[in-house]
């Protein structure tokens, strides 16, 4: 008898086709598995039956097969059983999250489930040491980054002690630091939990934690396979639709650049930390035509009280930002918006119209294109979905349409925030025609991202956002060699999958 | 004054009804509106959240409300001196009881919520109906203000325009707004089953809980 166990696992949702189809695989006791597959394959719906939230909370009409834990279906156990046994991450935290502290959340399973205080104390304060969360005592986790959400949601799962661990792409919002926590996290939480389930699209930063590997493409699982040869096979990968984790460092051509877009100088914000520094102080930065302008930085660093400067949410003590060679800062948001495109890491913030072809309209409204709606959405993938309700589209393509309005919308500067629809072989490709398309047309992005490989990949200069004001600034080959960068302790990119063995 | 945001839930919310009674039963406006000013006064020295926000809400129902009772009273044939008097009285009773819940509601989070009513072993339907009842209206608030600026950074001049076109914008935000409401739902709903919550059995709590509830672990003193 496994340990734990899928016979014959298929489920849909009411498409001809089932999304995934005779799912089989057996794990043994300290076995870990990493799942991989591209945005689409099904990884979030095989993880939920996996944890069991499928059928046990999402009924599925489809569901056929059996998912099972030292031999017992989880279908036949009891939710308060099946979920102290199993722990679970979702893609999206905030799905699991709600207006409660830090403590709260960690302390929330073992709360509901009667444990003494002294005990609940104990544990939680022995989770928030081992994940370095004790700088966030006291904080709703609301307000936290999406990093730090994940890594509290993380510490509820270990909480009660499960013998099984289903992670759905853990290192999503992770920086390289928080994700060598994690890893390390994994490592310890092995005295305790038996197995452990991850889908993740990059293998590289949990290959130290994970010895086996299954792809799902097609909504098939592959045989397992030992993780590490299966890193050097390229085409495995890219048949996978994947990014191959050992792809070589990509060599950019010289991009020639024209007049300044964006100038911020001397910039103090009125944002303070606790101790009460401005957030940003004396930072100096430009953006000119043509580049692609990759920003980085730890959590917390700044990086969003930089974006929200820029796009006047966030006010400023002192300083000086010009759009396009103009002052612009007496300007309002709205005003500062028709030169600037905002993507954000989540679109749902910021469509509020029906239809998508409504937010395209809109997004056109803004500037002066006479493209077509649909050839836009064509553009980056949409097509048809005009009439499509934006908030029911899946969030890789809500990411899409973020890219078409900011397209549509002629704004000379884009801000991408945390493209996560970048993760894999066609969204790489959609992000790369936007950002060609934005930097020929003499226009400029600015690219907030914890993906060193997608920033080196693809940004024609890097800064690095630290203390409050911008420590480098330059081309990225210098800038992964700099002080700066040495400062964070991060691995440079394309060594990212020794991070976890160091 | 803000340690007085970390009292017991249920503590401020006896100390609210115990004002609320004595603004209702305030016979004349004089006694009223002295009584309402010391309530917004009271919000002021405490530092409760969003104080300017509150003022902005309290003001705009002061001028409803005695319009709505002067336009009543006049049109019954009161003298309009005793009809402002009452309308002052309605309001300030008005203002006191929003200001004393707009305390216990702002200073109180949900957790701090769910911890009182676990310490006071209250069965699991009434902790969860408390601590979502006056937990999830400033959650909803706050994503009503992230969506107007939201609305701002993709280009929507929401600030510089007239009343109409900024109440038209504001019933924009209804459709995230409802999105929100019903994600935040679903994930209140997710995380209670996922993490254990059981209307059958009664919840322990991490913080310590009397008169006070602790507001967060310290580091600091490791004593239980």
């Amino acid at each position: 008898m496994s340990f734990f166990s899928t016979q014959n696992l298929t489920l849909g949702f009411g498409a001809s086709e089932p999304l995934l189809s005779d799912v089989t695989f057996d794990l043994d006791p300290a076995q870990r598995l990493l799942i991989c597959g591209a945005t689409g394959a099904g990884k979030t719906t095989l993880m939920m039956a996996l944890a069991g939230i499928i059928p046990k909370i999402i009924p599925n009409q489809s569901y056929s097969g059996r998912v099972s834990l030292e031999g017992r279906a989880l279908s036949e156990m009891g939710n308060d059983a099946l979920f102290s046994h199993i722990g679970f991450v979702a893609q999206t935290v905030e799905d699991q999250l709600w207006d409660l502290s830090v403590e709260d959340i960690i302390a929330f399973p073992l709360e509901n489930r009667g444990v003494a205080r002294a005990e609940v104390r104990d544990r939680v304060r022995d989770l928030m040491e081992q994940l370095e969360l004790t700088e966030l005592a006291g904080r709703r986790v609301l307000t936290l980054s999406g990093g730090e959400r994940r890594m509290v949601v993380l510490a509820a799962a270990l909480a009660p002690h499960p013998k099984v661990l289903v992670l759905d792409e853990p290192t999503t919002g992770l920086d390289p630091a928080a994700r060598q926590r994690l890893c390390h996290a994994l490592s310890q939480a092995a005295e305790t939990v038996s197995s452990v389930i991850i889908a993740e699209q990059d293998p590289t930063h949990l290959a130290s934690v994970t010895e086996r590997l299954a792809i799902l493409s097609k909504g098939t699982l592959s045989p397992i396979r030992p993780l590490r040869p299966a890193l050097e096979e390229t085409a495995l990968w890219q048949d996978a639709g994947l990014l191959a984790p050992r792809r070589p460092a990509r060599t950019r051509a010289a991009q020639s650049v024209g007049a300044e877009l964006l100038g911020i100088s001397n910039l103090r914000t009125k944002l303070t930390r606790a101790s009460g520094k401005p957030v940003l102080d004396q930072l100096e930065l430009t953006l000119r035509e043509g580049e692609v302008l990759g920003v980085i930085g730890r959590n917390g660093a700044g990086k969003t009280t930089l974006m929200r400067s820029v796009l006047g949410l966030s006010p400023v003590a002192s300083g000086e930002i010009t759009l396009a060679g103009t002052r612009a800062d007496g300007w309002t948001t709205a005003r500062r918006a028709r030169s600037i495109a905002y993507v954000p890491q989540s679109m749902r913030q910021i469509l509020f119209h029906m239809t998508v072809a409504e937010e395209v309209r809109f997004a056109l409204s803004m500037g002066d294109s006479h493209e077509e709606e649909e050839t836009l959405l064509a553009r980056y993938g949409l097509a048809g979905l005009g009439e499509t309700n934006p908030f029911a589209l899946s969030a890789r393509q809500q990411g899409q349409l973020g890219l078409a309005c900011a397209d549509a919308s002629g704004a000379v500067i884009a801000i991408i925030d945390e493209p996560l629809l970048a993760r894999d072989l066609e969204g790489r490709a959609l992000l790369e025609k936007f950002l060609e398309r934005m930097t020929q047309a003499g226009r400029a992005v600015m690219l907030v991202s914890h993906d060193l490989e997608l920033v080196d990949d693809v940004s024609t200069r890097l800064v690095i956002v630290g203390d409050g004001h911008i420590p480098f600034d330059g081309t990225c080959e210098d800038g992964w060699n700099s002080p700066a960068f040495a400062a964070l302790g991060w691995p440079a990119p394309y060594a990212a999958q020794k991070e976890c063995a160091e | 004054m803000t340690r007085l945001h970390d009292l017991n839930f249920f503590v401020k919310l006896a100390f609210a009804f115990a004002l609320m009674t004595v603004a209702w039963f305030a016979p004349n406006w004089q006694y009223g509106v002295p009584f309402a000013l010391l309530c917004l006064f009271g919000l002021w020295v405490t530092k409760v959240p969003k104080l300017r926000s509150y003022l902005k809400g309290a003001g705009l129902l002061t001028v409803m409300v005695i319009a709505s009772w002067m336009v009543n009273l006049l049109l019954q044939g009161t003298a309009p001196l005793d009809a402002l008097a009452i309308a002052a009285k309605m309001a300030a009773r008005l203002v006191a009881t929003t200001a004393l819940f707009y305390f216990v509601m702002e200073t109180s989070s949900p957790g701090a919520i769910l911890a009182a009513c676990s310490a006071a072993r209250l069965p699991a339907i009434v902790t969860l109906v408390l601590s979502l009842t006056f937990g999830i209206i400033p959650m909803l608030r706050d994503e009503f203000e992230r969506i107007a600026d939201a609305q701002r950074a993709r280009g929507m001049e929401i600030d510089n325009v007239g009343l109409v076109k900024k109440l038209r914008f504001a019933l924009a935000r209804g459709v995230p707004l409802l999105v929100q409401a019903i994600r935040t739902a679903h994930a209140i709903s997710f995380s209670l089953t996922l993490y254990g919550f059981d209307l059958s059995r009664k919840r322990t709590t991490w913080r310590e809980v009397g008169l006070m509830v602790e507001p967060h672990m310290s580091w600091k003193d490791k004593t239980r």
